[in-house]
This record gives C-alpha cells, structure tokens and sequence, in this order.
C-alpha cells in the first residue's frame, strides 16, 4: 500500500513536470510545484522539505530529471493510439523535449555526473534512457522479433533515437527530418540484410540438395 | 506404439486464447500487472524468459530427432505430432513475451543448436534412445512448471491476467508430462544406458534452466 510521503512525492512530481519549461531541472521547480496542486499550497516547499521528499543537493534535480523522463515515455502510449508506427512514436518522444530543451543539455550532464570519485562519468543513465525510450518504441508498434534479433532491434533504435536527440539539441527545427531519414536508412540495411540471408538459405538449400543427389549422406 | 490424445478440445484449452485469429483486447491477454513487486516482476521476467527457451529448445529437439527419425514408420508420425504440439507452446509464449514484456535470453541461438544437436544424437542411437530424450527433457520441464506454479501462487489473485497465466503453464506442464507418458509407453526406458542418458540431459536441462533465467 502506499505511503503518504510517496503520494505526496508523486503528486508534487507530476506538477512540477510543466514548471521546468520556465524554471528549469532546479530545486526551485519542486518547491514551486505545490503551489500548482489541486488543493494547492500558500507558500513553496522549503528546502528541508525538498531534501526529505526528494534527496539532498543534486540528488533532488536528478530525480526530477527521471521524473520527467518517465512522462516522456508514458508520453509516447498516446502515439499508438493516433499513429502507431515507429517514426510516429519517436517523433511524439522527440515533440516531449520541445519545451524543455534549452535545460536539456544541463539535464543529462547532471545524469552522467560522478556521484562519487570513481568513475569519472557514469554513462549509465544515459544508456539506460536510449535504451528505455527504444524498448517502449518497440512495445508500442507490436515489434517482436526473436532471440538475438530483440536485441539487435533495440540497440539500432536506441542508437538512433539518441542521434535525433543530440540533433534536436543543436538544430530542432530539422531533428524530425533527421529521425526519418536515419530510419529510412536503417530500415534499408534491414531489407538488404533479410535478403542477403534468404539468398545464402537458398544457396545453401541448394548445396544440401545436390550433396544428397550424390548420395554421400 | 501408441499415440497420444489431448485431454481437453483446442477451445476448452486456456491458452487458446493467445491463439484466436481475430484481436483480443480483454486484459487477461494484452496487460500485465502494475501492482506486482520488484522481487514478484523478477519471478515472472524468469519463469517466462525460461519458458520461451525451453520452448524453442524442445521445438529444436524434435527438429533433430525428426532428420533423423523422421522416415519412420511409427517413430516419425510420433514425433511430428509432438513436435505440432511444442509449435502451438511456443506461439503462446512468444504472446505471453509480448503481453508481460519479458527480455528474451541471451541464450536463445545456444537453445537452438544444442536442442538440435541433442535430438538429433539421441535420434542416431536408436528410436528407444530418442523417446529417453524425451522422457528425460520432459520430467524435468514438469517439475520446473511445477515450481512456476508455486511461485505464482503468492501473486495477486485478483489480476485476470496471473490467473489466465497460471491456467496456461498449468496446461503446458500436463501436455509435457503426456509427452513423457507417450516416451515411457514407446520403450524408452528399453534405451542403451538409460540411467546414464537420463541423468545426463536431465542434468543439462537444469543447468540451462539456471543460465536462461539469469541471462
């Protein structure tokens, strides 16, 4: 069952989502977001209140930062029901940085910050946001190859959601460009490689053919 | 030899459900739980990644035994029919994959060979060696559904998509141990160093039960 503070963490951090547009990934945003709550607050929270809820110093502006990462990828549910396909979905991932993306690039290098002396950068959220945005992507388009191929789709949309992002960074107005034709690209290589392995099959069905006609086996 | 019937008709069987050819969008087949625990999501990512390789791993042992058996007379219609049966398992759980999410094991190319390179070995020694193949592979996967079962008994029981899952692997444990059933009536306990065979795949499917679940 849920506690209290966890459903006062939740709540604070679901209004605090639409304050980072103005006020950025900062402490202040929380402190700010109970003022937009349904039974709202006079004052902002104070900074003790912050700590407890959300954690001391950074901590607290990097669970913001996850917080809002999650609404993007609840965000991207809603692609499926008005479009459906891949380059939708992304699209509407890349459409959820819109508002923000001026605090993003502070945003992620507070993610991949040494939290301690080693290492030096941790590049785990980072992998670990492609990674999530490219397994919900699949989810949502009913994209389910198997065995090895799970991954491999995966790694090649993670890759490319995390090229748009970069792109959309420094050049938004051409990011969706940039996503359709990295994906025209890889879905390419993808035709190609299908079909280079449906050629060797048949090659291969052929030699083992011609091997039983001589009747070595 | 005799060969094996099912115990329920297609629609009375709970996994006809992942296998109807029009959409379903009852909750039972398309959601799974939100309000499981970490430890509760980890039991399930297991059980199911275990599941499909298992699956795929008996559709590849039959493979093998069917190039080699597959001419039989009475061997092969046998084992084909088995083989149909593994088909249908594994269908579902590539359903039950997409429906709770699950990350496939790393394993599965291994699965694949090695589920062949066994049927096919045990299918040069001999019909009797191929159906303790069986016998062995099956004993094994009935216990191991069993301990699913008890592990999905503490979770939520409201949830129609646990119940539905708990009927599935209800069901496919009882089609594999009639899998055994028919390798024991088929003589392959009359197979060459039986005890040996036996303890040998029985031993590798329990070691590849532990590396699937974690990899």
């Amino acid at each position: 069952m849920d506690t209290f503070p966890r459903i006062c963490f939740r709540a604070i951090l679901q209004h605090a989502l639409p304050l980072i547009s103005t006020h950025g990934f900062t402490r202040k945003t929380l402190s700010l977001a109970v003022m937009q709550l349904p039974n709202p607050h006079s004052q902002p929270l104070s900074e003790t209140a912050i700590t407890a809820l959300f954690g001391n110093g950074d901590d607290a502006r990097r669970t913001l930062i996850n917080g809002w990462l999650k609404g993007g990828l609840e965000d991207m549910q809603h692609g499926k029901t008005t479009g459906g396909t891949m380059q939708h979905i992304l699209k509407r991932r890349l459409r959820w940085n819109e508002p923000v993306l001026e605090h993003l690039p502070e945003a992620f290098a507070l993610l991949v910050a040494p939290q301690q002396t080693l290492p030096r950068l941790d590049i785990r959220p980072a992998i670990s946001h492609a990674a999530s945005v490219a397994d919900e992507a699949c989810y949502l388009t009913s994209d389910i190859p198997e065995g090895t191929s799970w991954y491999v789709r995966r790694a090649v949309i993670a890759s490319i959601y995390t090229a748009a992002e970069l792109h959309q960074i420094t050049s938004p107005q051409t990011s969706e460009a940039f996503l359709d034709e990295l994906l025209e690209k890889s879905e390419s290589v993808r035709r190609v490689v299908a079909e280079s392995s449906l050629f060797a099959e048949y090659v291969g069905k052929s030699w083992g053919s011609l091997i039983k006609s001589r009747g070595i086996f | 030899m005799l060969r094996f019937s099912r115990s329920l008709s297609s629609l009375a069987r709970p996994s006809s459900a992942y296998l109807r050819s029009t959409p379903d969008f009852h909750s039972a087949t398309t959601l799974t739980p939100n309000e499981l625990s970490l430890e509760q999501r980890h039991t399930l990512d297991a059980a199911l990644r275990v599941d499909q390789a298992g699956e795929i791993a008996a559709n590849y042992i039959y493979a093998g035994q069917m190039a080699v058996l597959g001419r039989d007379k009475a061997a092969g219609p046998l084992i084909q029919e088995m083989w149909n049966q593994e088909k249908v398992h594994l269908a579902v759980m590539n359903k039950l994959h997409l429906q709770h999410r699950i990350r496939p094991t790393l394993l599965l190319e291994a699965a694949k060979v090695a589920g062949f390179g066994l049927g096919a070995v045990t299918a040069l020694m001999g019909k009797e060696a191929a159906m303790a193949c069986t016998e062995a592979v099956e004993t094994v996967i009935g216990e191991h559904y069993d301990d699913q079962l008890r592990d999905l008994a503490s979770f939520p029981t409201h949830d129609p998509s646990i119940q539905l899952l708990k009927d599935v692997i209800r069901e496919l444990r009882d089609d594999e141990l009639e899998h055994l059933d028919t390798a024991v009536v088929n003589n392959a306990q009359r197979a060459p160093g039986h005890a040996l065979l036996s303890t040998v795949v029985g031993a590798g499917c329990r070691v590849a039960i532990e590396l699937c679940k974690r990899i």
